[in-house]
């Protein structure tokens, strides 16, 4: 943990120590700070934005009611995490076959504001993470792209660390292996574990 | 150092001095091998980029503000709305699947019962069953097919004999005699009246 997510811990503890006293203020400054970060590992696991918007409530809506009980173990962004993984998986399960509805507005809403090279690197992820379980896909979300560690992963998945260690060692070896080929580079390490 | 330990090593590495959160000493030991070492820096590289893809923000874009709302509006709420969960669907779901089965099973069984209870008795009769026991004294009396029938009335009014049974199939009418004890005599005077084929006691066992 760097400084900065020292910092940022400290100020999510006293939000959540403000919240246990029912100040809905720090409520929602808690919620549009975490907003985006829940959005992105959320949507790893899902494609429907109303399924994402429901589990960063239903997370909320719980952190609301627990946050008296957050004793500090762990980071808050690792409780909030943990929290909002859970929901995620309720959430999978209850509407996980059901089907997703295409947006039309979707590719056009990406291309709007996305810079053609950020398009192209968010095809090339959307590609190489399509080959990864969903398991594997919110470890590799959680250390590359939340920052979080192995100990505060296995936390969050509630699992031990050498779990999380085998998830990620794996989908780091399928990443290899595909996103050369994905980016149209030739592959100079099939399966070659070092 | 561009051994299979130090590749290892450089591998573990990777993630955790690109989320700059490896100690200083990692961080400078894993870049001086990526100097020497092509296959890591290759590596090393699609990790960079990994972990640029992820950092990009939500393609999903909700808005806060209107979640937020949701939210407050919800916490209002007395109770939360809990919507059935999908496992609570399968016990009730068992209950309904067992009682029609139980329904079933007793339908069966009432049909069953019913069916035995009405079904006729037999219409033959083997060997070794016992056949009908027969009136104290009764006798099977064949009478012939010219005999009249003032003369069949006065022959058993002579007899004391009274009808109880019969014709059957073959013609035998069973008659019982006023006074049992008098069977065998009252045989031999039918077998010797004129107008009777057959008299026989109906115990007599064949």
């Amino acid at each position: 943990m760097n400084d900065a997510d020292t910092h940022d811990d400290a100020t999510d503890r006293m939000l959540l120590q403000r919240m246990a006293a029912g100040d809905r203020g720090a409520l929602a400054v808690l919620y549009r700070s975490y907003h985006g970060r829940l959005c992105r590992f959320l949507s790893r696991l899902t494609r429907r934005p109303d399924v994402i918007e429901e589990v960063i409530n239903d997370c909320f809506w719980i952190a609301w009611q627990k946050c008296g009980s957050f004793r500090g173990d762990s980071r808050a962004s690792t409780w909030i995490m943990g929290i909002a993984y859970r929901c995620g998986l309720k959430a999978l399960r209850q509407h996980g076959d059901e089907p997703v509805e295409d947006d039309p507005l979707r590719d056009e809403r990406g291309s709007a504001h996305d810079p053609g090279e950020d398009r192209e690197l968010r095809d090339w992820l959307g590609k190489g993470l399509e080959r990864l379980s969903t398991d594997q896909r919110v470890v590799v979300e959680l250390v590359y792209g939340v920052g979080h560690s192995l100990d505060e992963v296995a936390v969050i998945m509630q699992c031990p660390v050498g779990t999380v260690k085998a998830r990620l060692f794996y989908a780091r070896v399928k990443l290899r292996n595909v996103l050369p080929a994905l980016a149209g580079e030739p592959v100079t390490h099939q399966e070659n574990v070092p | 150092m561009t051994s299979q330990n130090g590749c290892t090593r450089a591998w573990e590495a990777m993630p955790w001095v690109l989320q700059g959160n490896a100690p200083q000493e990692q961080g400078e030991w894993l870049a001086q091998h990526l100097v020497q070492c092509t296959a890591c820096r290759v590596e090393f590289e699609q990790q960079s980029r990994l972990r640029l893809a992820l950092s990009l923000p939500a393609e999903v874009e909700l808005d806060p503000n209107a979640g937020l709302e949701r939210l407050l509006a919800r916490l209002d709420r007395p109770e939360r709305e809990v919507a059935p969960a999908p496992a609570r669907v399968v016990p009730w779901l068992s209950r309904a699947l067992v009682a029609a089965v139980l329904v079933q099973a007793i339908g069966i069984g009432i049909l069953g019962a019913r069916l035995w209870s009405a079904q006729p008795a037999p219409v033959y009769r083997t060997l070794s069953q016992a056949s009908a026991p027969a009136v104290a004294g009764a006798i099977h009396l064949v009478p012939d097919a010219t005999m009249k029938l003032a003369d069949w009335d006065a022959l058993l009014r002579q007899l004391h004999l009274q009808v109880v049974g019969g014709p059957n199939d073959v013609g035998a009418y069973t008659v019982i005699p006023a006074s049992p004890a008098s069977t065998a005599q009252t045989v031999e005077r039918l077998r010797a009246a004129q107008g009777i084929r057959l008299a026989e006691p109906a115990n007599a066992t064949p």
